[in-house]
């Protein structure tokens, strides 16, 4: 086995005005040698004077990672010729740089690391240079604009927690406002060191990569490199140590230089400029400069607002967000609401008008107002995106906007029950009809009063108020066939039927209050194990218009016990936060069909909305369900400290839920691409292989306990698959056979799938990993999204409720 | 007090005058070839510019920037380089009415002893027109001892204000290190040198001094002027003992005479060891060709200078330009200071120069506890004749013991006229500690009212009548 050693020097380019060492702009993409002036032009006689607004963010820098800030720092001189650099020396840092022995502190794929920083030195750009045929061009614009230089301890491993780290370094850059982060510009730039030896060796021969101006790139190359220098240690050879050219054309490192041409840059102090003694002013004015920094304030907003992961990830990505979420709290917008429209409509919003939120016209005391009026009810969600796009388009407040258009709701409860009086009290014939068991004509009656209203009513309240009149709370229950339907054939096997027998049957016995009324509609007759994705498709179609009709106040989905658990979860990832509850039963017979959904009617007209699983009188979680046992109380909820009923956190507004075709083609194709797999003893490598050979690109491993498989050096170790699958792009995301939070820790087989890539889905169960897998690849554009979607939800949902 | 001569006063401002001093300087300048550059026509003068300088013409070296003057440093790769700014120090004693009329002949960057190694022109001894000027400010001190100005700008890395205004028999004053902005100066040993004045007269040094320091934002390494609290009555001067080896007979002469003066004048004089003089040619061509080796690294021929146009590619570009256009002295310079450097030999060679560096500024603050002036010569020889006279390029450097001694140190310093030998100028120097300027004027002046700057053959003042 193998152990990598990786290590980042990361260049970034500081927003300062002018350039480190002269006045001139510090502008890019300008007329070439427009920005010049003796001194960065290298003139003769010319001397360097430190711009003080770039020593402060290399000190800000050096103190947000936490390094040991120098009292001292020194200007060194690294000599080497090269046509873009004016001087043919660079005024660097070496001997005492800005900030030493410095750490950020990661998580990737569930592995806490503390990523030492060696240290973070200033120094000046050089030019460009552009071959163009025949001739070269210099443009010196760039010349001694200030750069940071960022070095890291060979903490990192792999590619992708290599890319990862550069990226929470990206961010803590942008948020302290001293670099804009963007590889391909330049203005962030990395070269990689690394060095793989044999497990237990420590650190073998450095081989530095170089021309990486991507986090694709970052993480590409290294991990080619990790492979070729596994294979040449494999095969019993040594490393050369050289420096390496990522070539983005072959997706190949190539050989640059090696060790006997390196450079002898022949360091030595500039004489032009005096050691850098920072005063206690300007440490006390890095200190007023420093702010909470992302991964601290994500934390907080973790805590204090209960945000998820990824809802705080996005908040916090951008220092502008997270102020602007923050200045909306502070003005009374509710936390979950605030991070769901941010990250949904408004994201769209910023998307389509191309500005930044702080230059929209949406104020968070705007943002915060527009809020206010849907908890009180006084606009609903599709109002108040109505709202925006006015804010946008008109730069008004929304509570001017809701006047001046008069789109606030009816929610006077004494105007809306004359309103409703009336109507009652013109179609006496209609609520004899309901009043007598048939609930059919109640869309018609809401139909009635919002015309009355010119659309004006709140939903809610005319509910409430027909319920009132009518002594009616109205369920919907949706059949999927299943055991509970089943009726018992001649040769005593098992066949579905029709739920309405079962509804005689539970409205005999009377165990459901005479104020809820039900409906039967049969979306399928199947068996739960026959099931497929055009059900599935049917189902989701089905729901979804009900949940949008207005007079259901409860949904039941009568289903089969053997997938319960995955059509749950679908249901969960599909249905993030439903009006009102879906409750999802099942039953083993038909002895416990009438008890069961008569129990799931009434959860259904009881509970706020969420998807549940209603078992008799267990009441369980749709996430995380586990058929263990078959028994009537042989359902349970693994790894979860309290239910979860809803999943917010997932916008699936770009699925196609109207057209039942789209939707069950887009479902079919996801699963064809995935394949479950209980990893056993003996299973060989080469059979995943044959699998993807067959089209599968995304692997559900359900390993033995916590993360753990066979990667010893056989046949039937899962490394060569490992291999192949990174070549061909194939994910693997892994489940445990038991209940318990697969996060690769404590074994060394777990640090090596961690090491090749796998992806620790954390404390979701199979079934849920797979169908958040499904519902991601509908809901994704590329597997760069799938993985961020996918990884998101591994997160400790354990311990949160 | 009168810090110039009359007829210096105002001399722009005197068309007449003008006239008949261009036709002096002209005619004076064809005898000695003090200036790469001699244009007073040139100079632009402001009417907002008053003050102490107000129509005085001056030269300045030609490795200190003045638009529009070109900036040869003496050397073929910038022959056709015009400064596109002025340096600060110029600037200012343009601000107070002084006139730049030319620009005038160095040792190529500064390197050198005799102005031999100018690559653009040879210039000579007013005292001596067959022997050298001395350098590396050869020009600005001959101009000055020709009666063409009455102060010249130099730059002194480690003696090259003071060796040629000692050879010309004028004053050379080199100040403490950081007091004068070396923006505009082009570097060769960054860290040891300084902008000088050169004069006729030890007040017109001391004017030109005070206008030209203080502290520049375009120079982080440049210091406002503390001037010492007070200049002491009678003054103490001490002589080191290490300083009468290996002398020429006539500079052991004057030596010993000026010593004898300066007690007849009523200073106390006596005996001190400086005993890291020893060291100091080494750690002197250890640091300043060190140095160099970086700061000459920008003459490439791609931005300005001579320019290889037939290589085919720019690394071809750099190599025929740097090896075409710097001279050999300059080229030896670069290759030791690259030796030097290279990674693995500093501790033996540039780590250790510093320590060396260090050892001497602390013999000299021991030593000032004691004196208030230190007393050397100049130079191991009198004025050579051209083609070194006997004296190669090696022994020329072992020469700069005494003067690059305050360039080590930091402290400034000033050469006087001491004495005539065999028809020759001979100068001694007087070192103060940091900021003791005021310490050189008042010692340098005592013995001027002595014995005045004498007045080289071609010295005229006849064009002012």
């Amino acid at each position: 086995m193998f152990q990598s050693f990786i290590g980042l020097e990361i260049h970034i380019q500081l927003l300062t005005r002018s350039k480190v060492f002269c006045g001139c702009k510090a502008a890019f993409g300008e007329e070439p040698n427009s920005n010049v002036c003796p001194i960065c032009m290298g003139y003769p006689g010319v001397l360097p004077a430190l711009n003080e607004q770039a020593i402060k963010m290399a000190y800000l820098v050096a103190r947000a990672l936490d390094c040991s800030l120098s009292k001292q720092a020194v200007f060194e001189r690294k000599n080497y010729f090269y046509p873009d650099l004016p001087k043919n020396y660079q005024i660097s840092q070496f001997s005492s740089p800005v900030g030493q022995n410095g750490y950020m502190d990661i998580e990737f794929r569930r592995r806490k690391k503390k990523v030492s920083i060696r240290e973070v030195h200033l120094e000046e750009d050089a030019g460009k240079m552009i071959h163009a045929g025949d001739i070269s061009l210099l443009d010196f614009n760039r010349a001694g604009t200030p750069l940071l230089e960022i070095v890291t301890q060979p903490d990192l491993e792999v590619g992708e927690e290599a890319e990862f780290f550069l990226k929470q370094l990206r961010r803590l850059v942008r948020y302290l406002g001293v670099c804009d982060g963007n590889m391909e510009e330049g203005s962030l730039r990395c070269d990689a060191n690394i060095s793989v030896n044999h497990l237990g060796r420590g650190l073998g021969s450095k081989v530095e990569i170089k021309n990486l101006n991507s986090f694709k790139f970052v993480r590409k190359a290294l991990n080619f490199e990790i492979e070729r220098q596994q294979d040449i240690l494999a095969r019993g050879g040594s490393i050369t140590q050289e420096t390496r050219l990522w070539n983005e054309n072959r997706d190949v490192t190539e050989v640059m230089r090696t060790k006997e041409s390196a450079h002898d840059y022949r360091y030595f102090p500039e004489p032009d400029l005096p050691s850098f003694k920072p005063d206690k002013a300007f440490l006390k004015s890095i200190e007023t400069s420093m702010i909470e920094l992302p991964n601290l304030r994500r934390q907080r907003l973790i805590r204090a607002c209960l945000l998820t992961e990824q809802q705080a990830d996005f908040i916090c990505e951008e220092r502008e967000t997270t102020d602007f979420f923050e200045r909306a709290l502070s003005c009374g917008a509710e936390p979950q609401a605030a991070a769901v429209w941010l990250a949904s409509d408004i994201q769209k919003m910023l998307n389509r008008s191309g500005i930044s939120i702080s230059e929209s016209p949406l104020t968070p005391e705007r943002f915060a107002e527009m809020l206010t009026l849907i908890s009180q009810k006084r606009i609903h969600g599709k109002i108040a995106k109505q709202v925006l796009e006015v804010i946008f388009d008109e730069n008004k407040s929304p509570e001017r906007i809701i006047k001046e258009r008069n789109w606030e709701q009816i929610t006077d409860r004494k105007i809306l029950k004359g309103v409703v009086d009336k109507v009652l009290e013109r179609n006496s014939p209609v609520v004899k009809q309901i009043t007598q068991g048939d609930p059919k004509p109640l869309g018609y009656l809401m139909g009635e009063i919002m015309k009355l209203t010119s659309g004006r009513a709140e939903p809610g309240l005319v509910k409430e108020l027909l319920n009132e009149h009518l002594y009616l709370s109205f369920i919907q229950v949706l059949s999927m066939g299943g055991a509970i339907t089943g009726k018992v054939n001649g040769a005593g096997d098992i066949s579905p039927g029709d739920l309405n027998d079962v509804i005689r049957q539970v409205e005999e016995q009377g165990d459901i209050p005479k104020s809820i009324r039900f409906e039967e509609i049969e979306i399928s007759r199947i068996l739960s194990e026959e099931i497929t994705p055009e059900d599935w498709s049917s189902l989701i179609i089905a729901l979804d218009s009900y949940l949008n009709r207005g007079n259901t106040s409860g949904i039941v989905v009568a289903h089969g016990t053997d997938t319960l658990a995955y059509t749950a979860s679908l249901l969960f990832w599909f249905f993030p936060d439903p009006p009102v509850p879906v409750v999802l039963t099942a039953a083993l017979n038909a002895e416990e069909a009438a008890e069961n959904l008569s129990a799931a009617v009434v959860y259904a007209s009881e509970k706020k909305g969420g998807i549940y699983v209603s078992l008799g009188k267990t009441l369980l979680s749709p996430l995380n369900l586990k058929f263990e046992r078959i028994a009537h109380n042989g359902f349970k909820n693994w790894n979860l400290q309290s239910p979860l009923y809803c999943s917010k956190d997932l916008s699936l507004s770009l699925l196609p839920l109207s057209d039942r075709k789209e939707l069950t083609l887009a479902i079919e194709q996801a699963i064809n691409q995935v394949c479950i797999l209980k990893i056993f003893p003996g299973m060989r490598g080469d059979y995943l292989i044959s699998l993807m050979n067959t089209g599968v690109k995304y692997f559900i491993l359900e390993l033995y306990d916590t993360g753990t498989a066979n990667l010893r050096e056989s046949p039937y170790s899962l490394k060569k698959a490992f291999l192949e699958g990174k070549e061909r792009g194939v994910l693997f995301f892994c489940t445990s056979q038991q209940e318990g939070i697969v996060d690769f820790s404590g074994y060394i087989t777990s640090h090596e799938l961690w090491r090749e890539g796998a992806i620790p889905m954390g404390s979701l169960t199979t079934e849920s990993t797979f169908t958040r897998l499904i519902v991601s690849l509908l809901a994704s554009e590329s597997d760069e999204d799938l993985l961020r979607l996918m990884e998101e939800f591994s997160e400790d949902i354990n311990f949160r409720a | 007090m009168i810090y110039i001569e009359d007829h210096w006063q105002g001399l722009f401002l005197k068309p007449q005058q003008l006239k008949k001093w261009k036709k002096y300087a002209n005619s004076a300048d064809k005898k000695i070839g003090a200036f790469l550059q001699f244009k007073p026509d040139l100079a632009h003068i402001s009417s907002a510019e008053h003050g102490e300088l107000e129509g005085v013409p001056f030269a300045v070296k030609d490795n200190i920037a003045v638009r529009p003057f070109k900036l040869t440093c003496g050397s073929r790769m910038l022959k056709s380089l015009n400064s596109p700014y002025t340096a600060t120090a110029v600037k200012k004693l343009q601000a107070r009415g002084g006139v730049v009329v030319g620009k005038t002949n160095l040792d190529e960057f500064g390197m050198g002893s005799s102005t031999e190694n100018s690559s653009l022109a040879k210039t000579v001894n007013p005292w001596d027109l067959s022997r050298v000027p001395g350098g590396s400010s050869g020009g600005s001190a001959a101009a000055v001892a020709a009666g063409i100005v009455p102060f010249a700008l130099g730059s002194d890395t480690g003696g090259s204000v003071r060796q040629p205004a000692a050879f010309c028999g004028v004053y050379g004053l080199k100040p403490t290190y950081g007091t004068v902005s070396r923006y505009g100066l082009v570097a060769y040993a960054s860290s040891l040198e300084v902008i000088g004045v050169i004069a006729k007269r030890v007040d017109t040094a001391r004017m030109v001094f005070s206008i030209m320091h203080g502290q520049d934002d375009l120079d982080h390494s440049s210091l406002e002027y503390q001037p010492l609290p007070e200049v002491p009555e009678h003054l103490t001067v001490g002589i080191p003992i290490e300083c009468s080896r290996d002398l020429h007979y006539d500079i052991d002469k004057s030596f010993k005479k000026t010593k004898d003066t300066l007690g007849e004048l009523g200073f106390t004089v006596q005996e001190i060891s400086i005993p890291s003089l020893d060291y100091v040619v080494s750690a002197y061509y250890v640091i300043a060709t060190a140095e160099a080796s970086a700061n000459l690294a920008r003459f490439d021929g791609i931005r300005f200078g001579e320019r290889a146009i037939e290589a085919d590619n720019p690394e071809e570009l750099i190599l025929l330009s740097r090896s075409r256009g710097l001279g050999d002295e300059v080229k030896l310079r670069i290759l030791l200071g690259t030796y030097v450097l290279r990674s693995g030999f500093q501790d033996q060679y540039y780590l250790r120069a510093q320590k060396i560096r260090t050892a001497i500024r602390m013999d000299f603050e021991k030593a000032y506890s004691g004196v208030d002036l230190i007393l050397m010569p100049v130079y191991s020889y009198p004025p050579f004749k051209f083609g070194g006279d006997g004296l190669d390029p090696f022994s020329q450097k072992l020469a700069d013991i005494f003067t690059c001694t305050a360039n080590l140190a930091g402290i400034p310093a000033m050469s006087f006229p001491a004495s005539m030998e065999n028809g020759l100028p001979i100068g001694m120097q007087f070192l103060a500690p940091p900021f003791g300027e005021e310490l050189l004027f008042k010692a340098c002046s005592i013995f001027e009212k002595i014995f005045p700057a004498p007045d080289s053959p071609i010295y005229s003042t006849e064009w002012s009548e």
